[in-house]
């Protein structure tokens, strides 16, 4: 897959998160605009999914309140059809705001949404494929960063790094923005790659809006260790007055802004 | 006499041996468990994540995506609280295929005090979509409803007890879910009993008592329990829980949906109270759920029948 071809699905993931917030009223469009490119690259360019569950690399939201953005990622990559995106967040929809795993079983591979899970979830995975003799099959958790304030994720990174999961792959939506202003103010990461190295990991940072720098990281040959991939990214990416801004957290964009962001996509 | 957990344990040896596909998960809790028989089997088959009850339950998710049925045995107070987000999120709202073994429940840490008594697990667990709970009575029983925890798909809550407990059952016992357990018959009152507290009952020795153990809390036929109810003319629930949201609440509630006017009287740690540090039995005294305080309960609800 070449990078080219996941940048234009990205944008068009993008166009949908505008579009699909605009009209639901409701969304997180900060935080799925931070996701996109990551959520992208990984189903085109590095999972194998063509065997059947679990014989399968798998993906796991920890950050559940990005729905969005994998909603209409799948829709760009033809994962889901884009006019479901009309039922996001509405009664006794498939897509709700924080994902359901009966609802789009093929996409959605446990119910989140609770922060602080997808990591314990994705060191079972891992472990359990380990133990099946399915050390192949990688298990990726995309967690937000304000998460990881959460201390079950330390548990788990423990644990990762105990049992050797070279086939979990951590990557951290770097956007050092959470709900009420900047990471670094509300509780404090960094050093966050030492934090992570002091937890057993192979730490890589990369920036999680190019593919290809995703592609390289998550791909370079292991030493046998869990991996976290540190994507620095940014909430509201892909549209000027978005970029950085806090409250385009759960903001969503009114007509003109919709308008406006739109136009900016075609740039 | 005989120690639930052994026979869980037991069991699930005798399961992987004839093909289950199981991960046991234990907190440090490896002799809290007495997985020992296991481990020496299948060591690659546990998985120990250390004092960390919340990671032990999102993993264990995890492993049962990875198509495995997994067990986790740890003690029950720190698995309600401790994991409860991950219970409710990635075991029962997610439907995930892991059977969690809630060891020492009620007072059976005695004289470790109320930071290790496990009175609210019911409560909470019947509060959860998708689980389905269990509390046997006794070892045979415990190895039945274990057997029928691995052949179903999806979320189990087996409240364990510690204690070594006398055989209620024969090896030709059928575990029916849902189906409440008549151990003794009598008249005028009927005793439901959680767990191992059947053998209190029992040990009470009145033989003009139904005694009712129901080792099947959700599913539960609810039918068959009213049908009990309505050939008595008072109810007495036993459980070393507290009240408010336990036994004594599940038949409460049957009572009052279906109009009955039984009198109900419920045995148990009263609402909005602690438990102290004291041994077993002198908890049980304390809150009438043993052979003597099942008596006098007898005693006094004779008396109050005739004033």
């Amino acid at each position: 897959m070449d990078v080219q071809t996941i940048k234009q699905t990205a944008r068009q993931a993008r166009r949908y998160v505008l579009q699909m917030n605009h009209r639901a009223g409701k969304g997180h469009t900060g935080a799925d605009l931070s996701e996109v490119d990551i959520i992208c690259t990984l189903y085109m360019a590095v999972m194998d999914r063509r065997g059947e569950r679990p014989d399968q690399d798998r993906f796991i939201l920890s950050k559940g309140h990005g729905a969005g953005g994998l909603y209409c990622s799948a829709a760009a990559m033809g994962l889901i059809d884009p006019a479901i995106l009309d039922q996001f967040m509405g009664d006794d929809t498939l897509l709700a705001g924080h994902p359901i795993n009966y609802k789009l079983p093929d996409l959605v591979e446990i119910n989140s949404g609770g922060l602080g899970h997808g990591l314990s979830i994705g060191v079972g995975l891992a472990l359990g494929n380990k133990l099946a003799g399915r050390g192949h099959r990688r298990a990726f958790v995309l967690l937000g960063d304000g998460e990881l304030a959460e201390g079950s994720n330390w548990e788990a990174a423990m644990s990762a790094s105990k049992f050797r999961l070279d086939n979990l792959i951590a990557i951290v939506d770097r956007n050092r923005l959470q709900l009420a202003g900047k990471t670094e103010d509300i509780m404090p990461l960094e050093p966050l790659a030492d934090k992570w190295r002091a937890f057993g990991f192979e730490v890589l940072e990369c920036d999680g809006h190019d593919p290809h720098a995703i592609i390289e990281a998550v791909n370079r040959p292991s030493l046998g260790k869990p991996r976290v991939v540190l994507a620095n990214t940014e909430k509201g990416h892909g549209i000027s007055f978005m970029a950085n801004v806090p409250a385009w957290h759960h903001a969503v964009p009114n007509d003109e802004q919709l308008a406006q962001g739109l136009a900016e996509l075609e740039e | 006499m005989q120690d639930l957990r052994d026979a869980v344990i037991a069991t699930l040896v005798t399961a992987q041996q004839q093909g289950a596909d199981l991960s046991v998960m234990v907190a440090d809790s490896t002799s809290t468990s007495k997985i020992a028989p296991f481990e020496s089997a299948f060591p690659e088959r546990v998985i120990n994540v250390g004092i960390a009850e919340q990671n032990m339950v999102g993993m264990a998710a995890g492993v049962a995506l990875s198509g495995r049925t997994v067990f986790t045995a740890n003690a029950a107070p720190f698995l309600f609280a401790r994991s409860n987000e991950q219970m409710k999120n990635d075991i029962c709202y997610s439907n995930t295929n892991v059977k969690m073994l809630g060891l020492n429940a009620g007072f059976a840490y005695g004289p470790l005090g109320a930071t290790h008594h496990c009175m609210n697990d019911i409560a909470i667990a019947r509060s959860l979509g998708n689980l389905q709970i269990f509390a046997p009575a006794d070892a045979i029983q415990a190895s039945a409803i274990t057997r029928y925890a691995i052949a179903h798909p999806g979320p189990v809550y087996i409240r364990m007890d510690s204690d070594k407990v006398p055989l209620l059952h024969d090896e030709h016992y059928q575990f029916v879910p849902g189906k409440p357990e008549v151990l003794q018959h009598g008249q005028e009152t009927v005793v439901f009993c959680l767990g191992t507290l059947a053998h209190e009952a029992l040990a009470a020795n009145q033989q003009n008592i139904t005694i009712v153990s129901l080792p099947s809390l959700h599913p539960l036929d609810t039918q068959a329990v009213r049908k009990l109810i309505a050939a008595h003319q008072r109810v007495i629930t036993m459980e070393e829980h507290v009240l408010s949201g336990g036994l004594g609440s599940i038949i409460g509630e049957l009572l009052h949906q279906h109009g009955m006017r039984q009198r109900l009287i419920t045995l148990g740690l009263p609402p909005y109270e602690f438990t102290h540090s004291s041994s077993r039995a002198a908890l049980r005294r304390q809150f009438s759920i043993d052979a003597e305080g099942l008596r006098q309960t007898l005693q006094r609800a004779e008396l109050h029948a005739v004033s």
